[in-house]
């Protein structure tokens, strides 16, 4: 047992390595590199060696990690780029090993610039340190995804995240303005809108901004990237509706998400079986009538000159649709816990009400408003088959949020909730698992859906299907992935673009 | 090497689920507080890795030798186990919380168990058992010198109260006892000092070795009871935590340990029943009651440390402030003890002793954020993060200073001492 997890690079390369990096920088003993495998995703527990890489490599600057790029390139190793680690699909997981480029230590803020409005930073600081530095100086980045205390910025942008107040401020894509990136050869560019690092708008040139965010680390790595500050809101209003009833909640979610003010930061629609999952196991829920099935709940920040009137009329609104208003206590605790929250699910239950540890999968469908009741529906009966079946999962309730930056009343980020006993897992358990989420995907795709809003497609389960959803986009992204990755190093086997060089 | 994984076993056996509950969720909202991952940005540091190993190990794929040396970076301040959700948010509902400090203390004991040692812990608590009294830096230790910091204080021997002055108390700041002394007496609280004090045991049982550290606590007991000790008062936090938690899970008698919140602990077993105390506890008391008068101005501009075992892990962040606030002519620019969690001065869990460049990068970003408020004072009152902090301190143009010292000479009391032995 002692070739358990061999380094399968030469010795030679290691040597280079820490020639660039650093003694210190170099990593190449098993904790390291174990613990530098999963995300918080469901993982296939006994197949953990499958995805350990070889060395894991901490630079603390660009110019370090594109000699890194470089060498990887010249001697065909995988590199897979991984910030927090706290993503929901499997982006930062190595599939073929190689070298893991663990961006934690650049973290510093390089320029706080007060008069054009930005920030620039190294990609492993996480929004809620950044904010800790830039709250005095009256300005916030607005990135507020569930996972804000512990996500990173490099991670946003190699995901596409997706923020929890994004129809009032809009999401990571909206909030990056330009970025330093290292690309799969070591050629490192700065990629912004046009040739300026602090413009917003640009013509010059193809908008390339937008492909080097959501590769899930498959075009190159970022190590700095300028981003969007907005003025510190002066307040932070949030309201929690309950309904008897999931259609009823549907329809207020609607009025309210088409309302048209500005300051809307979005609105969160929780279904029957959301209220039922927290009323069993969530210790923070605050009881509410058995009669109450469904809730919705909103914000909306800013000046105090807007949200104050805003907040009025969508109260009406939110009333006038058969919502109860769940008071200041349920809506402003609720919504300062929204970070907290995050995966909640220490334990879930086997189907005999046992208690167990369980891990989290989110589903994170892109749907059109007008398909979310039927999609639940259908998304319900299928955890429910594949939990009597196995007995490992759990069917944790469904959250839609409206899913537009600016324009929230359209489409929603619908997120099914599933657990899943990972201690249980065995071969036949996680494809049982697999074929789970292959049918709640087509399902998706069925009502014209995107398979991921925020955490990206690149998961089995989800990346068989991205060439359905994409159909001859997924050609040119191959022929984009060949010209600037010639030799497939970049985070291989992700996204099926191994495809690209066959 | 995982053949030798075997006698890891039992271990995992006792851990395996707790661990899971941390991997399967794999929030790592701990890492933002822990103050090692802080310095490193090493994820072999961080809390979730501490407790994905457990699981790794049960997988097959580490041995208890490839991550033993990893559990070294762990102050066992407890910040990580306060900003787990899964202790804020299913705590109470699942009688659950995330217990990083007792994984990384079982992790070391079963190294030390194993004979997986760390060359600086070894000689720390060979030369402990040695002297029975910490190898306190830069002065020569002997057990029989432990009370040489009171001579001329007339002080008896036993009695229902005693004073647990603590090793680096003892030998190094002397002046803090002696203002402890001289403010107790201030106040008419009588109270006597151990026929034999040995080091507490805290530091051994942190550093792995159980065997020894249950050794000193059975001695402290045995003395205690000799002269029929009622009550213990704690001036450092890691003794309170020795005698609070390690000495309540050998001598009490099971089902009389309050709910562990209960600031003032009690070993209580069948002949005797021990209450302890924190000072900071007791003085804000006695001020409350008038018993202790703050009358001398002290003028500084200053800002409190909370010592992670006080505020982290035994809830301790009021009565520090109560006292600060008391004393006259003190500007207090005080920092909530929720922010602290994230603060800490490196000092604790042995990491000074196997790694003191870690413990001097997390005190100077302690000081980083006092020197933020532009204060002339950092208080503390954990005698142990004394020494780094004015270290890091005197960089920084900040003095560190003892918040028991800053009230004897609030109180006017006759021959408070300043600094050092």
């Amino acid at each position: 047992m002692t070739a358990l997890l061999p380094v399968g690079i030469p010795g030679h390369v290691i040597d280079e390595l820490r020639g660039i990096c650093g003694d210190d920088g170099v990593l190449v003993d098993r904790p390291a590199r174990v613990n530098r495998t999963r995300v918080p995703a469901p993982f296939p527990v006994h197949r953990w060696a499958e995805h350990v890489p070889d060395v894991v490599v901490l630079p603390r600057s660009t110019e370090q990690t594109a000699e890194v790029v470089r060498l990887a390139n010249r001697e065909r190793i995988p590199v897979v780029p991984r910030a927090a680690g706290t993503g929901l699909t499997d982006g930062a997981t190595p599939l073929k090993h190689g070298i893991l480029v663990d961006v934690k230590r650049m973290n510093t803020i390089r320029d706080i610039d007060l008069v054009d409005r930005t920030v620039t930073v190294g990609p492993g600081i996480s929004m809620l340190k950044l904010n800790e530095v830039l709250r005095p100086h009256g300005v916030i980045y607005p990135d507020d995804p569930a996972s804000y205390p512990c996500s990173m910025v490099g991670g946003r942008i190699g995901t596409g995240g997706w923020s929890l107040i994004g129809a009032r401020y809009g999401h990571t894509r909206d909030l990056v303005i330009s970025m330093t990136l290292v690309l799969p050869t070591g050629d490192v560019i700065q990629v912004g809108d046009g040739g300026g690092r602090k413009l917003r708008k640009a013509s010059t040139g193809y908008a390339l901004k937008q492909l080097f965010m959501g590769h899930e680390g498959t075009l190159g790595i970022v190590t700095e990237a300028t981003l969007e500050l907005v003025p510190r809101p002066e307040v932070e209003f949030a309201a929690f509706f309950g309904y008897p009833d999931y259609e009823t909640a549907y329809a207020s979610t609607g009025a309210l998400a088409k309302s048209g003010f500005a300051t809307l930061a979005g609105v969160v629609l929780f279904d029957e079986w959301k209220l039922a999952y927290l009323r069993r196991d969530d210790e923070a829920y605050i009881e509410q009538p058995e009669s109450l099935r469904a809730v919705v709940a909103l914000a909306a920040y800013g000046n105090r000159a807007e949200v104050t009137p805003a907040a009025r009329e969508l109260m009406r609104i939110g009333r006038e649709t058969g919502g109860n208003y769940l008071g200041d206590e349920v809506s402003q605790g609720d919504w300062a816990a929204r970070h907290d929250r995050y995966a909640i699910p220490l334990h879930g239950r086997a189907p005999d009400g046992q208690v167990v540890p369980m891990s989290w999968h989110c589903e994170d469908a892109a749907l059109n408003y007008s398909v979310l009741p039927q999609v639940r529906q259908e998304w319900h009966e299928i955890v429910a088959r594949y939990r009597e079946r196995y007995g490992i999962f759990d069917d944790w309730g469904m959250f839609a949020y409206t899913n537009g930056a600016y324009k929230p009343w359209g489409d929603y980020l619908v997120e099914i909730d599933v657990g899943i006993w990972e201690q249980r897992l065995d071969d036949e358990s996680w494809e049982g698992w697999l074929n789970c989420k292959r049918e709640i995907t087509e399902v998706t795709l069925k009502y014209g859906g995107s398979i991921s809003a925020c955490h990206g497609a690149s998961r089995d389960g989800d990346v068989e299907y991205v060439p359905v959803e994409l159909g001859g986009t997924f050609e040119v992204m191959k022929q984009i992935k060949r010209t600037l990755d010639p030799n497939n190093v970049m985070n291989p086997g992700k996204y099926l673009l191994d495809q690209a060089y066959e | 090497m995982t053949d030798q994984v075997s006698p890891t076993g039992a271990f995992i056996e006792q851990w395996r689920d707790h661990a899971y509950a941390c991997f399967s969720s794999g929030h790592k909202f701990c890492r933002n507080v822990c103050p090692v991952m802080g310095v490193t940005q090493n994820e072999n540091h961080s809390p979730t890795a501490f407790h994905a190993n457990v699981v790794a190990m049960e997988q097959g794929l580490v041995s208890l030798e490839d991550v033993a040396r990893d559990y070294v970076h762990c102050t066992q301040c407890g910040a990580c186990e306060t900003r787990c959700p899964n202790t804020l948010m299913a705590g109470d509902f699942y009688r659950h919380r995330t217990r990083t400090v007792d994984v990384v203390k079982a992790v070391r004991a079963l190294a030390v168990d194993n004979g997986i040692e760390q060359p600086g812990w070894k000689h720390w608590v060979d030369e402990t058992v040695r002297a029975r009294t910490e190898p306190v830096l830069d002065v020569p230790i002997e057990q029989e010198r432990v009370a040489e910091w009171a001579d001329g204080l007339d002080l008896p021997i036993g009695g229902e109260t005693i004073l647990f002055v603590d090793c680096e108390a003892a030998f190094y700041r002397t002046s803090l006892p002696k203002a402890v002394a001289g403010v107790l007496k201030a106040a008419g609280v009588e109270f006597g000092l151990m026929r034999e004090q040995w080091c507490c045991g805290g530091p051994a049982r942190e550093m792995g070795y159980v065997a020894r550290a249950r050794e000193f606590a059975e001695h402290n007991l045995a003395d205690w009871r000799a002269t029929g000790v009622k009550r213990v008062i704690a001036l450092d936090p890691h003794d309170y935590i020795a005698f609070t938690e390690d000495y309540v899970e050998y001598f009490a008698r099971p089902g009389t340990a309050k709910h562990p919140e209960d600031l003032r602990s009690r070993i209580v077993g069948d002949d005797y029943d021990i209450e302890i105390v924190y000072i900071t506890e007791l003085v804000a008391e006695l001020i409350r009651e008038g018993r202790l008068k703050l009358t001398v101005p002290i003028e500084v501009v200053a800002t409190y440390h909370d010592p992670c075992r006080l505020n982290k892990r035994k809830g301790i962040h009021e009565s520090p402030r109560e006292i600060l606030r008391a004393i006259p002519g003190l500007e207090f620019r005080d920092v909530d003890h929720v922010t602290q969690w994230a603060y800490c001065s490196g000092a604790g869990g042995g990491l000074p002793v196997e790694r003191p460049d870690l413990t001097e990068a997390i005190s100077a970003q302690r000081l980083d954020h006092a020197a933020n408020l532009e204060v002339d004072t950092l208080v503390s009152q954990c005698v142990w993060s004394e020494r780094p902090l004015s270290k890091a301190g005197a960089d920084r143009g900040i003095e560190v200073r003892d918040l028991m010292e800053m009230v004897a000479e609030s109180a006017g009391i006759d021959g408070h001492v300043e600094g050092t032995a």
